[in-house]
């Protein structure tokens, strides 16, 4: 869901891009590059990899520390019901499913 | 979109209240520890949309057969929910959620709802649900080349239609305080009195006559306007953050932005633009619904190339850019705008005449 949803934000700018905002095209690319980097780190973590589930964590923390600096700045950010759900318990329920490291299950 | 529609908020507690019932109901269940996690969550994930559909029943009772509709898809989701051992229980739950979906869908394109945030949560929370339902486990051996190709593909194309249709119909069709994409209107009366014509007029001729020696951007520039934008595009706003952090309120003589096209001879000047300090906060509105002030919300900003993008309905933005707001704002066009003398926006083809000019 993750992976889907940076695959519309990359989608998004693509509009902007062809309306003559290049940088914001670019991000978009590299948005989209992200979407597939964490599909593949969901099938990792679906086939059991270690190293895909310390990278599934790392990038959670991540998006979570990001989103929550957000929502402290004075800047508007969204604080929506959808953005809550998708930027910050999202990362949460990953990282809580995620934490767990059984050898057995972890290879 | 990114608001709650009243009548809906009642289906977000629901949820809320159905999502520690439902953890509760799996703890006590000894049959929950025969199933994967993927069917636990999916069962939390249902029973929480379960409980939004019989929540808006309710507020939907005059509405019969959409609140009959809700009480079937409610009680629908309830018991599957909980009959996660059940040999079909696969298929009767990518079919209801995928009912559900379009469903969704047909309603709003046939505009006999619009989105808002309870509605996008209740589609994420059932399309998470579907991918949980469909990913295939250690073991099952029937159905999972099927199943993955559901997953790979269905799925991927289930999320972005619905995204999609939310957005286009929610840019389509905006309410009348969102008649530009990512701009909120002030409210208003909705005809200008006589008055009110009189004083839009007053701003429109102080503003015209104290911005003019603007029209060299040389001036502008000596002034401390700067442009705050990409200059590849047709129009630049020229920011000046002397009279940002000032809080000249509508004042002519003060105006905190300045508004130029880009043009092949150079910057020319369309306006001015005043702009208030705080969000929510909106300036006076002498002119009524001729001066109605607009706040950029949930705009994607990026400081590369400083340039933007409008946020998804599933509230990101592209990497690199961030979610931002912009106080209130008021332009005056001093050229011949279509749209209005104070509208949100430029009309492009203003734009390309003059830079043609």
């Amino acid at each position: 869901m993750q992976s889907l949803s940076w695959l519309i934000a990359g989608i998004s700018a693509l509009p902007f891009a062809l309306a003559g905002e290049v940088d914001i095209g670019v991000l978009g690319l590299i948005t989209m590059l992200l979407a597939l980097g964490t599909l593949l780190l969901g099938i990792g973590v679906l086939w059991r990899r270690r190293r895909a589930r310390a990278w599934a964590i790392a990038l959670e923390v991540v998006c979570l520390l990001g989103a929550a600096v957000l929502l402290v700045l004075p800047i508007g950010y969204n604080s929506g019901v959808v953005s809550l759900m998708v930027n910050v318990a999202l990362p949460i329920a990953v990282i809580v499913l995620l934490r767990k490291d059984s050898s057995q299950a972890f290879a | 979109m990114f608001d709650i529609a009243p009548d809906h908020a009642i289906g977000l507690y629901a949820a809320l209240v159905a999502l520690p019932v439902a953890l509760l109901g799996l703890k006590l269940r000894r049959a929950s520890a025969l199933v994967p996690g993927t069917v636990l969550g999916a069962s939390v994930l249902m029973a929480m949309s379960g409980a939004i559909h019989l929540g808006l029943v309710w507020t939907h009772r005059d509405e019969a057969f959409t609140a009959a509709l809700f009480v079937m898809n409610g009680v629908a989701y309830i018991a599957l929910s909980q009959t996660y051992t059940w040999r079909w229980w696969r298929p009767a739950s990518v079919a209801l959620i995928t009912a559900t979906l379009l469903g969704y869908l047909g309603y709003i394109v046939l505009n006999f709802d619009t989105p808002d945030q309870v509605a996008i949560a209740t589609k994420l929370i059932e399309l998470t649900a579907l991918g949980l339902v469909l990913v295939p486990v250690r073991g099952a051996r029937p159905w999972r080349r099927l199943r993955w190709s559901a997953l790979g593909v269905a799925l991927p194309v289930l999320t972005i239609v619905t995204v999609a249709t939310v957005w286009v119909d929610a840019l389509a069709r905006p309410d009348a305080q969102h008649v530009h994409a990512g701009a909120v209107l002030q409210q208003t009366n909705d005809v200008a009195t006589p008055e009110q014509v009189a004083a839009a007029q007053r701003l429109y001729d102080q503003t015209t006559a104290a911005i003019a020696p603007y029209r060299d951007w040389r001036t502008a520039w000596a002034a401390g306007y700067r442009p705050g934008g990409s200059q590849t595009m047709p129009s630049t706003h020229w920011m000046n953050q002397r009279y940002v952090d000032a809080g000249y309120v509508m004042d002519p003589q003060h105006p905190q932005g300045l508004v130029y096209a880009n043009t092949k001879h150079g910057p020319v000047l369309l306006g001015a633009m005043f702009q208030m300090k705080h969000l929510g906060e909106f300036g006076p509105d002498p002119g009524g619904p001729l001066t109605a002030w607009h706040q950029h919300e949930d705009v994607c900003f990026t400081p590369f190339g400083i340039e933007f993008s409008l946020m998804t309905p599933t509230a990101t933005c592209p990497v690199g850019s961030i979610d931002i707001s912009a106080p209130p704002m008021l332009h005056v066009w001093i050229v011949d705008n279509p749209a209005g003398r104070f509208a949100v926006d430029i009309d492009d083809k203003v734009v390309r005449k003059i830079d043609q000019g």
